[in-house]
């Protein structure tokens, strides 16, 4: 069992100073995933602090999730960014400035699969999967992209790109299982 | 619903592809779905490695503080209130009991639940209504169980829901991940006659939603006793609980 996990339940029996070592183990980490959505840091910062106060919130809810306190503090920020993304204005697809900063985003997804391990199951998982269905799945979890963006970015209609993404979780999960 | 619809919606769901009307019911079937559950975070915690290459950014030295004083006013809620919020959000909405007992159940045994009476009531009505919540959403079975159970640890927490049938079959849906070591099982008895004791409805080897097909008894009561053990596998040696009790609790009857 993490670290994280044992202070996570502690945090769950109302213990503050637990959450204020979990804070500094992993605010760092969550800032920069968060980062990699919203892009401002400011921005970040704020994602994380909002997260630490639905975790304290919900701490209860963690002991369900056993095994999993990274992936649940990591799940909540990643929502809370994408809340905060989708509120922002819409973009203009016709936009050349926004679809330059698509790409700058979407190379950032790129390297997030580049810089796996070699002997890592996901980076040979997703390395087995059609590019397209790649790139959109990561795009999405790496950098936030809805369908509409990843299908402007990659230049298909919006339903297409959600049938890549369908059945490139479908085999991913086989794959990893 | 279909495994396969049940890991699209968890890959959209991890992915952060989801409108906000269905992020809000998946975080609600998160709370009340074990089988969602584990497929959440079974795939989030394999993406988690994309996350690695994420150099950790440092941290405002004002940060820690602001989530402090966010917190120092904001009482953590428990897990039945959690389930409970997410029951109502799920459109099964939970009328608060009253000292009364909303429901009005006779409770022949109620001194098993003194002190914690609201709790008990309320946990009941959340069994049926979470049932009727789930069964709709999986429809599993066609024929609707004869009582409803919800067992509860000794914090009188939720720690499982129970349906069982006229044809002996029991329906366990686990609320908790219940720590099952190795060697051990987890074995669901009910007490259906007191002459008669304990009697053994079947075993699980893990905190999972499973069917036994249990024993040919009368058809379960009202107020009947369900209650899981932890024993020694494959299965309590004397046929009558010996391991602690992890979670119990009295059938009643769900609203038709």
């Amino acid at each position: 069992m993490d670290d994280c996990d044992t202070l996570m339940r502690r945090v769950a029996g109302g213990d503050r100073a637990a959450l204020a070592t979990i804070f500094d183990l992993e605010a760092g980490r969550l800032i920069a995933i968060a980062k990699r959505i919203v892009r401002r840091r400011e921005l970040a910062e704020e994602v994380v602090q909002e997260a630490f106060v639905t975790i304290w919130h919900k701490a209860a809810l963690f002991d369900h999730e056993r095994g999993a306190a990274r992936a649940w503090m990591t799940t909540i920020v990643r929502h809370r960014a994408l809340n905060i993304l989708r509120d922002g204005s819409r973009l203009d697809f016709h936009d050349a400035d926004q679809l330059a900063a698509l790409g700058d985003r979407a190379a950032e997804a790129e390297s997030a699969y580049a810089d796996l391990p070699e002997t890592e199951d996901l980076k040979r998982c997703l390395g087995l999967l059609e590019p397209q269905r790649r790139r959109s799945i990561v795009m999405a979890y790496v950098v936030g992209f809805s369908h509409g963006e990843i299908a402007a970015h990659l230049g298909a209609p919006v339903g297409t790109v959600k049938a890549w993404i369908r059945r490139g979780v479908s085999a991913l999960k086989e794959c990893l299982s | 619903m279909s495994r396969e619809e049940r890991d699209m919606r968890a890959g959209d769901y991890v992915l952060g592809l989801m409108d906000e009307a269905d992020r809000a019911r998946a975080e609600r079937d998160l709370t009340i779905d074990p089988e969602f559950r584990d497929a959440v975070w079974s795939f989030s915690q394999r993406l988690e490695a994309l996350d690695r290459s994420a150099a950790p950014e440092p941290v405002a030295g004002d940060l820690w503080s602001r989530v402090a004083a966010q917190i120092a006013d904001v009482t953590q809620q428990t897990r039945l209130e959690l389930v409970q919020s997410d029951m109502a959000a799920a459109g099964a909405p939970l009328t608060p009991p009253d000292r009364h007992g909303a429901l009005g159940l006779k409770r022949p045994m109620s001194g098993f639940f003194r002190g914690a009476r609201g709790t008990a009531l309320a946990a009941t009505m959340l069994a049926a209504c979470a049932l009727g919540y789930v069964i709709g959403q999986a429809s599993v079975t066609a024929r609707d169980p004869e009582v409803v159970v919800v067992l509860l640890n000794e914090e009188d927490v939720p720690g499982a829901l129970v349906e069982a049938y006229a044809d002996d079959r029991v329906r366990i849906l686990p609320l908790t991940d219940f720590e099952v070591p190795a060697g051990k099982v987890l074995e669901v008895w009910t007490l259906y006659d007191a002459d008669v004791g304990p009697v053994s409805l079947g075993t699980m080897d893990a905190a999972r939603e499973a069917v036994l097909s249990g024993p040919d008894l009368p058809a379960p009561r009202p107020d009947q006793l369900y209650e899981i053990t932890l024993e020694d596998a494959p299965r309590s040696a004397a046929g009558r609980p010996l391991g602690p009790i992890l979670v119990k609790g009295f059938a009643v009857s769900p609203p038709r």
